[in-house]
């Protein structure tokens, strides 16, 4: 009975995550994406709509705004070009940023969906249950790093893949139809295998067993994917170089006078969405 | 001048309401068919918008939310002053409400019936609706109850529904009467069976008298909290323009003040369509007028405060939001409801246009557009300047499906008016002649004290 | 013994206020004021409410409890469903959050307020109704009437009251 349920089971239906609650085990899914090391080439964008089925929507759509790239890239220059000492032109001090969801720990796009078609998983994902998407973009708006993406056309059947094509798509992955909000999955399709093979063999997932296809393809290794939980794998080891804790709004080096060596950080930290990806990027005045 | 005549004989109210009832003037059609043929616009386009995709309404991945939205928040807002005129004036004794709280109470219901049909052409998968409605099911599947749109439908629900009780409630001795004198057709069974057999015995009355009050007391917060969750949509979301802590009063007071102003609009109408000029008379007029000027400058006071807390905050995104709401691509819209949101109304603050009725028209509905751009401006801009700068470059302007919609939901909202008020008493006989009475009683009283 | 219905119409309030007052003192056999005597207006009128007597309302207590119940089941439906929907994590608020419970129970409780409140009425104004014996569309224009119920032998001596109080019109039938 639901309120016998309820009332047994109270104080565990009352904490707050990740600040109060136990810590993710034994997965807890992270990235670390080293922004010196981004030469912005796309091709993580570019494996990542191969892998994940994303529908390319063409020219037109593009124009409007109806893109659905799951990673972006983006580019920011430094404005300094005016100022003594400044560069000639402001592409001289381009910056890319690869953008993809986040898998907040606390992600403000779940509180909202009136459906809860997303939601946390137990390994510290930001899940989104397709089939129970009703296409409020509820999620979306109330998402700071607007990385949804929602399919504003019935791709498949509107020539997103034309004949031999749809030959190329992904079988693990499900194509989504028009009305559905779509993001990043950090390739969960992979990273469901790997679990399953694991558990076969009676073990855990080994670092490296699991690569993203973004990471898959970066030819500068900028980006590397990996469980928080396990001590040996290089994503915790980057995340603890740069001090960099998961369930904590300000990180040591914020508290740094005058500047940090520190290069971990985590976008829109102090809306305490608490993100899973770490970009390595010293913060400079002049790209402020 | 009095608020009404308080010779009219009680036959004769009843005489010109009923006749209201019946053979509709030519103008009568005229306006419901445009607003059929304007309704089918809306239909078409959500027509079209349901085959093809969201896509043709030229919403975009940042902006994702548009007209629809701003729209339905204009519609829930104009739901709010029937309940002012029937509940709160109703505790509040005021008797001039009487004989236009009915068609305000009649607008409440058929403007949250727009309003839903505007989440229904909002969401991307309509034909999946049911999942956000809270039925038992097999699977162990609920809504997630956290999220505001949620709390929005059951406020809505709730509000509807006590809304259709309570105008119906209010109007079943007005149905007696109709039974009384309606005699054959369709209308007598209908009268005949809605009036539940009411005869006015003392019995009657006394349960009416204490049911109505109670409803009234029901439905105050309950329209203060449907605003205030409508406007949680936008203040309990994270972003920057709508994570504003005044937001839940300043909506209330914006729903209070486009309800007044849309009041004005149709109190003209039907004064002119149903020739209702011995009871809808310029003194109570004049009162909503002064009312809805009041209103005007509060929510004038709360859209200063809102700009106010956060030109003195620190928080740098908000203030680039505010900036760019009356600086960029937006500014013309954002300019046009300060306009006809603050400087408009003060026409009403002159006495001479207080009782002018081609005046009272235009402005009641440039207030009311005033009030859809506040609704458009709260939406809207966040998208284009929110806390990631990649959303800074994208500009996004609503397609025709978007418009056609918006204009097809005036069309339902006039449809359902005008039918009823063809099929229903649009003006409280009961009460009306209950006004007339105490009116009466209260002038003989001073009479005779004036003799001693 | 055969009963009959009698309705008489007056003009205005006083007059039916009279006509009460009278019934109440005089003493006709078989005819009890409180029982057999329905008033009729066509409007709410506190004063018939005040020669008639106090009568206790009871759609008050409806309320109470449709209110009490209705923010009861809400706030039960809600958490219950929140404890056992997979118990699952949502932006990292607690599974069974109170302020969205709250507005919820508060949406509830206006509702089985509002709901119970109309079955209330419904069951303590009797309504719906078949309407009674004898009927005029008067009363719902402008005239107050006086239905009672009465023995054949006492019906006279109640006429006579209603037509020394100007009643406007009498119209009589015979019960069973």
């Amino acid at each position: 009975m639901s309120v016998t349920n309820l009332l047994e089971n109270w104080s565990q239906f009352r904490h707050f995550h990740p600040v109060d609650d136990k810590p993710h085990d034994p997965y807890k899914w992270a990235m670390s994406i080293d922004l010196d090391a981004c030469t912005g080439c796309n091709a993580c964008s570019v494996a990542c709509y191969a892998e994940n089925n994303i529908p390319v929507v063409g020219k037109e759509r593009f124009s409007h705004g109806q893109q659905m790239h799951w990673i972006r890239i983006e580019r920011y220059w430094d404005e300094d070009q005016n100022a003594v000492g400044g560069r000639d032109f402001p592409d001289q001090g381009a910056q890319f940023l690869p953008m993809m969801c986040q898998q907040c720990e606390a992600a403000p796009c779940e509180t909202v969906c009136p459906v809860a078609a997303t939601n946390h998983t137990s390994d510290g994902l930001n899940s989104q249950v397709y089939n129970r998407c009703i296409g409020s973009r509820y999620c979306s708006a109330n998402c700071p790093f607007k990385v949804r993406y929602f399919n504003w056309y019935d791709y498949p059947s509107d020539d997103a893949w034309p004949a031999e094509m749809s030959q190329q798509l992904n079988p693990d992955v499900t194509v989504r139809g028009k009305g559905v909000m779509e993001k990043c999955t950090f390739c969960i399709q992979r990273v469901n295998e790997a679990k399953v093979k694991a558990k076969s063999e009676g073990r855990l997932v080994r670092d490296g067993e699991i690569q993203t296809a973004c990471q898959q393809v970066c030819p500068t290794s900028a980006i590397s994917f990996g469980n928080l939980v396990d001590t040996e794998s290089r994503v915790h080891k980057q995340w603890e170089a740069q001090k960099v804790e998961l369930d904590k709004d300000k990180q040591e080096k914020d508290e740094q006078e005058g500047g940090s060596k520190l290069r971990g950080y985590r976008i829109l930290e102090e809306l305490r969405p608490y993100p899973s990806v770490m970009y390595l990027e010293r913060v400079r005045e002049s790209a402020v | 001048m009095k608020d009404i005549n308080e010779d009219i004989a009680w036959a004769k109210i009843n005489q010109d309401v009923l006749k209201s009832l019946e053979n509709p003037r030519k103008l009568y059609w005229v306006i419901v068919l445009s607003a059929l043929a304007v309704f089918s616009v809306g239909v078409g386009c959500e027509v079209y918008q349901y085959n093809v995709g969201m896509g043709v309404a030229n919403l975009n991945n940042p902006h994702v939310w548009g007209l629809y939205i701003a729209t339905f928040i204009f519609w829930i807002g104009m739901s709010h002053s029937g309940t002012l005129l029937s509940a709160i004036l109703h505790l509040m004794h005021a008797d001039w409400r009487k004989p236009i709280y009915r068609f305000a109470e009649a607008m409440t219901t058929f403007s949250l019936m727009t309003a839903g049909l505007f989440v229904m052409v909002h969401i991307g998968r309509l034909w999946q609706f049911y999942y956000s409605l809270p039925y038992p099911n097999e699977r162990g599947l609920w809504p997630n109850f956290q999220s505001p749109l949620l709390w929005d439908a059951m406020a809505i629900f709730t509000y509807l529904s006590s809304s259709i009780l309570f105008l119906y409630v209010g109007m079943i001795p007005d149905l007696a009467i109709a039974r009384d004198n309606i005699h054959e057709g369709w209308r007598k069974k209908l009268y005949s069976a809605l009036a539940l057999g009411w005869e006015g015995t003392d019995r009657q009355w006394r349960n009416f008298r204490v049911t109505y009050l109670t409803i009234a007391c029901f439905l105050i917060p309950l329209a203060v909290s449907v605003h205030s969750i409508v406007a949680s949509d936008f203040a309990m979301s994270q972003q920057p323009g709508w994570h504003v802590t005044s937001f839940p009063p300043y909506f209330v007071a914006g729903a209070l003040y486009s309800g007044c102003a849309a009041i004005i609009t149709l109190f003209i109408i039907l004064r002119y369509v149903f020739r209702f000029e011995e009871y809808m008379t310029l003194p109570i007029l004049k009162k909503t007028v002064r009312l809805t000027f009041a209103i005007s400058m509060v929510w004038t006071y709360l859209n200063a405060v809102e700009f106010a807390s956060v030109w003195y905050s620190h928080d740098e995104a908000s203030k680039a939001v505010l900036i760019q709401k009356a600086t960029g691509p937006y500014a013309p819209f954002w300019w046009g409801m300060i306009f006809c949101g603050s400087v408009v109304p003060l026409v009403l603050a002159i006495k001479r246009f207080q009782t002018s009725i081609p005046v009272l028209f235009v402005v009641s509905l440039l207030l009311n557009l005033g009030m859809w751009l506040e609704r458009w401006m709260i939406v809207a801009p966040t998208f284009s300047h929110g806390y990631y700068p990649w959303t800074w470059d994208h500009d996004q302007w609503p397609s025709l499906v978007q418009w056609g919609m918006v204009l097809g939901s005036f069309g339902w909202f006039t449809l359902l008016f005008m039918i009823f008020c063809k099929v229903f008493p649009s003006v409280s006989m009961y009460e009306v002649k209950e006004m007339v009475y105490h009116r009466k009683l209260h002038s003989k009283k001073s009479e005779s004290q004036g003799a001693h | 013994m055969s009963q009959r219905h009698i309705l008489a119409l007056f003009s205005n309030f006083d007059e039916a206020e009279a006509v009460v007052k009278e019934l109440r003192t005089s003493q006709i056999k078989g005819f009890d004021v409180d029982k057999d005597m329905v008033v009729k207006s066509p409007i709410e009128h506190p004063e018939v409410e005040e020669f008639l007597g106090d009568k206790p309302v009871y759609v008050q207590w409806f309320t109470l409890v449709g209110a009490v119940l209705g923010g009861l089941l809400g706030f039960f439906l809600i958490s219950g469903a929140q404890a056992n929907f997979y118990a699952q994590l949502k932006g990292g608020k607690p599974i069974v959050p109170l302020p969205p419970n709250f507005v919820l129970t508060y949406e509830m409780f206006i509702l089985g307020g509002v709901f119970i409140t109309i079955l209330g009425f419904l069951i303590c104004a009797g309504l719906p109704a078949r309407r009674s014996p004898l009927y005029s569309a008067k009363v719902s224009e402008d005239q107050i009437g006086i239905l009672v119920q009465v023995d054949e032998s006492a019906a006279r001596a109640l006429k006579e009251i209603f037509t020394k109080h100007q009643a406007l019109e009498i119209q009589e039938e015979a019960g069973k």
